[in-house]
């Protein structure tokens, strides 16, 4: 059943600052008009589902930060110092590169300072002998480090086996007894239950004794009769 | 430093070259912007078109912002104009690759809620945003909007009717009727479900 006041009165309802008397209003027609309480069951229904929203993360963009570099770039002294000096690093990377490859040597003496390219002989035989003794030094150094660690392993595995088999041993003790109180109560059981059978044997032993010792009274009840 | 504080000082030094700030003050608004578009327009590229838009248009115009209104409240006015501008230029779109194809195409078809509303290009899983960006993707941009102001930014009728150039009354208006209508989606989601 419609109501003619719904459409007013909600949109009143939903009202920034609602005026006491306007509230006090909508709540006693609410409270006899199913139809506008269950119109405006469903709005703020409608309306809370919204309230739900979880706010999702922003996806990766570079927030303006080029555009806002290059329309900041400051025409200073101190950024285009520094700007001409960009080509000192990739300058000294090349020397050094140089330096390297063409083997120079530079050797000052009182005499003054030499430079020289590539190696002579006497330094390469040294450098070879550096480099043997250097290699072998580092070859025990190397096995010393491998038999330490083999060691610290072999340790290592013995006492995970021994843990492991404390364990085994201990939770084989702990099955043995369990299965030991099952076979017990098995026991205790089985004990209980032939003692059950056996009454009922004596029981029904009875009985058949009580029913013959009646019909023997009757046979010779019938008897005495005749 | 109260956080309109913190925002003027970021703008300052922004204004003065500071990428930092510039940044900083990004980072403080981005994700409601972006949740704000996502809700609008119904999808992520759309979305983030509408947060770089956002973005730009504050870039350009942060020499004018005087400081009489918050930041806050600027930077989404910003994002309700290029937002209605944004639909506006989806809807031209739309109806221009239509022409000839469907003479009589429904009006609420065109808009970025119906035939261009994308769900499936939403970004994660969130299936509760995904219900409710269908629910409102059933209403016209302009009942969206006054949703959007008015519980999701929790604006007062006045303000709303202040950014939208209409009277306080057509807000509550077509708030009231964008309630009826989610309340119909609503119960139509439930029936289905």
């Amino acid at each position: 059943m419609s109501c003619p006041k719904t459409e007013h009165l909600l949109q009143e309802y939903f009202t920034d600052d609602l005026a006491p008397l306007i509230k006090e209003e909508i709540e006693n027609h609410l409270n006899f008009c199913d139809h506008c309480r269950e119109e405006l069951e469903g709005l703020i229904l409608a309306q809370s589902s919204l309230n739900q929203w979880q706010d999702q993360r922003v996806p990766h963009w570079d927030r303006g930060r080029e555009l806002f570099r290059r329309e900041h770039r400051v025409p200073g002294s101190r950024i285009s110092f520094w700007n001409k000096l960009q080509w000192v690093p990739s300058a000294v990377s090349f020397a050094m590169l140089a330096i390297l490859l063409l083997n120079v040597n530079i050797v000052s003496s009182d005499s003054g300072v030499s430079i020289s390219f590539g190696v002579n002989e006497s330094d390469s035989v040294l450098l070879e002998s550096r480099l043997f003794a250097f290699e072998q030094q580092q070859e025990i150094a190397i096995n010393e480090l491998v038999q330490r660690i083999e060691d610290r392993q072999d340790s290592n595995n013995i006492e995970l086996l021994q843990a492991v088999m404390d364990q085994t041993q201990q939770t084989t003790a702990e099955n043995l007894d369990l299965i030991y109180a099952f076979f017990e109560q098995q026991r205790l059981q089985d004990l209980e239950d032939m003692r059950v059978g056996y009454q009922e044997l004596v029981d029904s032993d009875y009985a058949t004794i009580r029913s013959l010792q009646q019909i023997a009274q009757f046979v010779s009840y019938q008897g005495d009769i005749r | 430093m109260s956080l309109i504080d913190e925002d003027e000082a970021l703008i300052a030094a922004a204004l003065n070259g500071s990428a930092y700030a510039w940044e900083k003050l990004v980072k403080r608004y981005e994700s409601k912007i972006y949740n704000h578009g996502l809700r609008l327009m119904g999808n992520s590229t759309d979305a983030m078109d509408l947060m770089q838009e956002v973005f730009l248009g504050v870039y350009r115009n942060l020499h004018r912002f005087r400081g009489d209104a918050k930041f806050s409240s600027w930077i989404f006015r910003i994002a309700y104009n290029k937002a209605v501008d944004l639909s506006r230029r989806k809807r031209l779109l739309s109806s221009h690759t239509r022409v000839g194809e469907q003479e009589e195409t429904d009006v609420l078809e065109l808009l970025p809620g119906a035939s261009s509303f994308e769900p499936e290009k939403m970004v994660g899983d969130q299936e509760q945003n995904q219900q409710i960006i269908a629910m409102l993707g059933k209403l016209p941009i302009e009942q969206r909007l006054i949703v959007e102001l008015k519980l999701f930014q929790a604006k007062t009728f006045q303000e709303i009717a202040d950014l939208q150039d209409i009277s306080e009354n057509t807000a509550k208006t077509r708030f009231y009727a964008a309630l009826k209508k989610l309340k119909v989606v609503s119960e139509e989601n439930h029936v289905l479900s």
